[in-house]
């Protein structure tokens, strides 16, 4: 029986098990990766003060520190399922299985797929795979490639293959359909990312705010946005153009590319072939919940989240008893925020273990984690916030309901 | 290749097409999709084609409902080899 464990060796997870681990918590850490650090591994860009953020470095400090303070790791190895019985959380693994009355699911986000003709050829990969090859593995994923799906993620990864030698010969929409809807929309793409503009890692997203403030300006800007792009480091950005197939005989060996409309309907005839030997679809990240899921607990859909949430307090306590969630599992936000989460969540399970006089540490870092969303350079979401609140609401909802039912049930005992 | 041909659910092979069809004549929900076309039914559980299914199916719903996860999670969330399950 271990004090504390945490399912999730990311930003969220790291800072949890340091936090425990600081308050004396015994602390185990499970991730199916074989290394420390989520998605936090892959991330490398320049912050607008100039300093260089380094994924892999700042993984490695939150690893070391937490094996300074004797957390214990279990790297490649993946959680099958979570119960609970009595109070004691089962955690099975292929290999053991673990029991601890207090666990935290850091479990993160995934990729959503952007389905395109062709998209099961080799060589066509997530956007995310392509920057954990290229900044973990130091792979190229290829010599020349395209990225399906424009968003503040698919930007920055394009940003660090270029870093890395890796032609990007076009960042672009996919093809609009059912699945891909609102990403393969010009008009709609520019407006989420005017959103994001002041804060986005991209000199063009910067740019194309000032120049476009209403509705009206960004509808110009889509109808007369120049059909080759717009260039960022070198890189085509064309919102006005679309994949429409990637083929290949047994690999990929290129895309058809075709000019669109502002509402995204391809313009026929349109269509020129773009020889390049990988692809990268980027739909965006939604938050991974399997866990949570298994263990019954209590969700509710929220897009600005990006997607279905565990319920959760800014305590990152969820409805059960002994069960925690951090970082990208409570919604998509950068990994300083989820770090800070993670420090929340470990003080709680601190407090759950049954350490004292930690309620002005945890509002504290209830409130360093506003700040930290504040003043955060990337955000996925631009109602991020509202999101936030939603979910504290149904928070408190689904608590004052119980109670209710906890009322009426005594009620009828009674009668 | 075209539009419709394309496979959604790689496990199952289910295609674009096969999901619409399915979708417009039952307008069914995202589980009664799945339920009817195999699609996030394979071994990996549907672990890459479960938000297409869910979108696909969202636009003949009619409400979705925002307090459960539309399609249900179930152990073992990752493959397992006969082995380690037998124990």
């Amino acid at each position: 029986m271990d004090n504390a464990i945490i399912i999730g060796a990311g930003p969220a997870g790291l800072t949890a098990a340091v936090t425990c681990a600081e308050k004396g918590l015994d602390v185990v850490v499970i991730d199916e990766y074989m290394r420390a650090g989520g998605r936090l591994l892959g991330q490398l860009y320049e912050e607008p003060n100039g300093n260089w953020w380094n994924g892999i470095k700042e993984s490695t400090k939150l690893y070391k520190k937490a094996v300074d303070l004797g957390v214990n790791f279990h790297l490649n190895t993946a959680v099958n399922n979570i119960e609970n019985s009595n109070g004691i959380w089962t955690i099975y693994t292929e290999r053991e299985t673990f029991h601890t009355p207090s666990l935290l699911l850091a479990t993160g986000a995934a990729e959503a797929p952007v389905p395109v003709p062709g998209w099961t050829l080799p060589g066509v990969m997530s956007v995310g795979a392509a920057q954990v090859m290229t900044n973990v593995h130091r792979v190229k994923p290829g010599e020349r490639g395209v990225i399906i799906g424009v968003n503040v993620l698919s930007a920055a990864i394009a940003m660090e293959l270029q870093l890395a030698g890796v032609e990007v010969a076009s960042l672009t929409l996919p093809k609009t359909n059912q699945m891909t809807q609102d990403a393969g929309k010009p008009k709609e793409v520019l407006d989420s990312l005017l959103h994001v503009s002041h804060m986005a890692p991209s000199p063009f997203v910067r740019y194309g705010s000032k120049l476009m403030k209403n509705d009206f300006m960004k509808k110009l800007g889509v109808n007369f946005y120049p059909k080759k792009g717009v260039k960022m480091w070198d890189i085509p950005i064309q919102l006005r153009k679309a994949v429409t197939k990637i083929y290949g005989e047994d690999e990929v060996e290129g895309v058809t590319l075709a000019t669109i409309n502002a509402d995204g309907e391809v313009v026929s005839g349109s269509e020129e072939h773009i020889p390049v030997d990988f692809v990268c679809i980027a739909g965006g990240l939604y938050p991974l919940a399997e866990l949570a899921a298994v263990a019954g607990c209590p969700f509710y859909l929220v897009e600005e989240l990006g997607g279905y949430v565990p319920l959760h307090n800014e305590r990152m306590e969820s409805p059960l008893e002994g069960l925690y969630v951090a970082g990208n599992i409570t919604g998509i936000e950068g990994a300083k925020v989820a770090a800070a989460q993670g420090r929340t969540a470990g003080l709680s399970m601190a407090h759950h273990a049954g350490m004292d006089e930690l309620d002005g540490e945890i509002k504290n870092s209830i409130e360093w984690t506003e700040q930290t969303r504040d003043n955060a350079h990337i955000q996925f979401h631009p109602e991020i916030e509202t999101g936030r609140k939603k979910i504290l609401q149904q928070w408190d909802a689904y608590q004052s309901n119980k109670k209710r039912s906890v009322v009426s049930n005594s009620r009828g005992g009674i009668t | 290749m075209k539009e419709d041909e394309m496979i959604i659910c790689r496990c199952e092979e289910v295609s674009y097409e096969e999901l619409k069809t399915t979708a417009a004549k039952y307008k069914c929900s995202a589980r009664e999709l799945k339920l009817r076309t195999r699609a996030g039914m394979g071994y990996c559980g549907g672990r890459s084609c479960r938000t297409m299914v869910d979108k696909i199916a969202a636009t003949s719903a009619n409400d979705r409902n925002r307090t459960c996860v539309s399609l249900k999670y179930q152990p073992p969330i990752r493959p397992i080899s006969f082995k380690n399950l037998g124990g």
